[in-house]
């Protein structure tokens, strides 16, 4: 019980330190903190409704950015060009 | 480039980075410098003047430091020296005042947005890349960096040369700018906001 707080609507609805724990969480979310930082984590999501939402929104819009943007193929003829202005100024 | 040519790497060797560290980035490089420019042909020159301008340094690049960032770097230098001096197009935001005007670190980290995991997660590929591409280069760059190309803010800090805490500040506000993009497209689109309810 005391690990599963998710979805159980037990968490405060107003944050203590917006700026101080989003900012926290986007950099754990992007891989910036050491792995203790995994248990700051745990407990802030479970206990803080404002840090949890924003922390799945963000999560999400990092995975569709990652997942879903647009990749363009490298042109076929470019590793070549390069390749052959290498060889010109060596 | 005002790195010193701290030591001489034979032509074998030189031949050996270029190949094993430099080549195998240029996926990521040639997306970068399309994303920059939005054109095929100027994406080509950028990256092609980015290996050559590696080639000709490659005494100054460190073996076992990030080859990726090292080229990053110069390809964001050359973009922002030769390409954006070309281009007749005048840049969108103009450097400066987005230093001066958002580099403040009391970056407001209250402004909540009312757009829905659910939302995102039904939104097609053309629709993220409209809103990513939408942004000014600045921050566009930014969310390249770090959330397509995965480096850290360390990282990104020496590709940008700018402090960590305005990576920090410019990340989390072009996030902000990124979700209005989103949040605005879900409502056209008919996808789901709380602002309907
Ligand atoms: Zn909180």
């Amino acid at each position: 019980m005391e690990n599963n707080l998710e979805g159980t609507g037990e968490r405060k609805l107003q944050c203590d330190d917006v700026s101080k724990c989003f900012q926290l969480l986007e950099s754990i979310l992007d891989g910036n903190e050491s792995a203790d930082s995994q248990e700051v984590l745990k407990s802030k999501l479970a206990k803080c409704q404002p840090c949890f939402e924003h922390y799945h929104l963000e999560q999400a819009i990092k995975e569709v950015l990652r997942t879903k943007c647009t990749k363009h193929e490298v042109p076929s003829q470019l590793v070549e060009n390069i390749r052959q202005k290498i060889e010109e100024i060596k | 480039m005002s790195e010193v040519q701290r030591k001489k790497y034979s032509d074998q060797e030189k031949n050996r980075i270029f190949d094993g560290e430099f080549m195998p980035h240029i996926d990521s490089m040639y997306n970068f410098g399309y994303r920059l420019t939005f054109d095929e042909d100027d994406a080509k020159d950028l990256v092609q003047d980015t290996y050559l301008k590696a080639y000709r340094f490659i005494n100054s690049f460190e073996q076992g430091t990030n080859a990726k960032a090292w080229l990053f770097r110069i390809l964001k230098n050359s973009f922002i020296n030769d390409y954006r001096k070309k281009s007749k197009q005048p840049a969108k935001v103009d450097y400066q005042e987005v230093e001066t005007y958002y580099n403040s670190d009391d970056v407001d980290y209250g402004i909540t947005s009312d757009l829905r995991v659910d939302s995102l997660k039904d939104m097609l590929g053309d629709e993220i890349s409209n809103a990513l591409n939408s942004l000014a280069v600045d921050f566009r760059t930014v969310i390249i960096l770090c959330d397509l190309e995965g480096f850290t803010y360390e990282e990104m800090a020496k590709i940008l040369d700018i402090p960590i805490g305005t990576v920090r500040s410019r990340l989390h506000r072009a996030r902000n700018l990124l979700k209005e993009k989103l949040r605005s497209y879900a409502q056209n689109m008919g996808y789901k906001t709380d602002e309907e309810e």
